[in-house]
């Protein structure tokens, strides 16, 4: 596959947005979130739940390398201008960014994806709250950094902190089933 | 998390991915199964059941949520749409994001199959460049695709000056996604 830009493209005349695709629109579409969740139930029906790993893990590292290049450039700092500015783009999310100097913890309160699916009457895969953890760990690990999820299902935690040996691993039961 | 405000970026590497894993017929396979039966089914539900009047109320709140600049002619017979700014390929365009060989063709991957279930063939044309058309009649008409401007008027996309830049890919009655011919 061809590399994605790596510039950060300007989101008005003055400041360049930390996302690294923009759009015309300041939100973004919900009912592309039903997309998304059949994308997963797709793979998983027809090749297995490792390949829907694999998935998530080839997109973090391929399609969301500028945002693994941003974040080894720019630290902490960066991670936490990303994510305000990423969850501004998502219709109805409610998430609080915390940056400290040696981690940043979203606090998701009301996470999009999974609202907008469960208020239409969406099954939702199973599974679907482990790609926060497959996607954002892809992006991180080049980074140096990495990241540890709890709960999901609507609400959770996620924490982006410096990868070290003594790192316990994240655990999947950590994250909630998804329904 | 992937989120829906760079979709269209995420969707058309999907593509590639798919058809590095298992070639073009899991791509065709995916735009089937998973956007027209499992994603978009909310819009085969209405199309199946209400013909063209289920077209109008798909595309319409549709098209506009997503910023498509476009033009909509609809009689009791065929429903045509000229889309002059398509907001997913203008979004690819923008972004300088092209990982699959023909990202347009992912409308009649998901829209052939369902046109097709509810009865109807389609006449299409795009051009790569954002622009394309879009004529829906039931298969037992024969009627073949309008002429530029004589069922869309002014509005009609052919017209633009730079419309056949640098091509168009051209389906005729077709349901299929590979039914289509170089122009």
């Amino acid at each position: 596959m061809n590399d994605p830009r790596q510039s950060t493209l300007m989101s008005d005349a003055e400041t360049p947005s930390p996302l690294p695709y923009t759009d015309t629109k300041p939100v973004g579409h919900a009912d592309f979130y039903f997309a998304t969740n059949a994308t997963f139930r797709f793979i998983q029906r027809n090749h297995g739940e490792e390949a829907l790993k694999k998935y998530w893990r080839d997109i973090g590292t391929s399609y969301y390398r500028p945002v693994a290049l941003q974040w080894a450039e720019q630290g902490m700092h960066g991670v936490a201008d990303y994510w305000r500015a990423f969850f501004q783009a998502e219709p109805g999310a409610e998430v609080e960014v915390i940056e400290s100097g040696d981690e940043v913890r979203l606090e998701v309160k009301h996470c999009p994806a999974i609202h907008h699916l469960r208020d239409h009457g969406r099954a939702i895969v199973p599974n679907f709250c482990q790609h926060c953890f497959y996607v954002n760990e892809a992006i991180a690990e080049p980074a140096g950094l990495t990241v540890r999820n709890c709960g999901g299902n609507g609400t959770c935690t996620q924490r982006f902190i410096k990868r070290t040996a003594d790192a316990a691993p994240q655990n999947l039961e950590d994250i909630a089933t998804a329904s | 998390m992937i989120g829906c405000y760079d979709f269209c970026g995420h969707y058309e590497w999907t593509f590639e991915w798919l058809r590095t894993q298992g070639g073009h017929d899991l791509v065709r396979a995916y735009w089937d199964e998973a956007i027209h039966q499992d994603s978009q089914l909310h819009a085969s539900k209405l199309i199946e059941a209400k013909g063209i009047e289920g077209m109008k109320e798909y595309w319409g709140p549709t098209l506009a949520d997503e910023g498509a600049v476009y033009e909509r002619t609809v009689t009791d017979d065929v429903f045509r749409i000229d889309m002059h700014e398509c907001p997913s390929k203008g979004f690819l365009l923008r972004n300088g994001l092209n990982q699959y060989t023909d990202y347009c063709d992912h409308c009649m991957g998901w829209i052939g199959p369902l046109m097709q279930k509810a009865g109807f063939v389609i006449n299409h044309e795009h051009n790569h460049c954002g622009q394309c058309w879009w004529e829906m009649r039931r298969a037992a008409d024969a009627t073949p695709p309008s002429q530029p401007g004589k069922l869309a008027g002014k509005g009609d996309v052919r017209l633009r000056p730079d419309w056949k830049s640098p091509h168009t890919d051209h389906y005729a009655r077709a349901t299929d996604p590979d039914d289509k011919t170089t122009v």
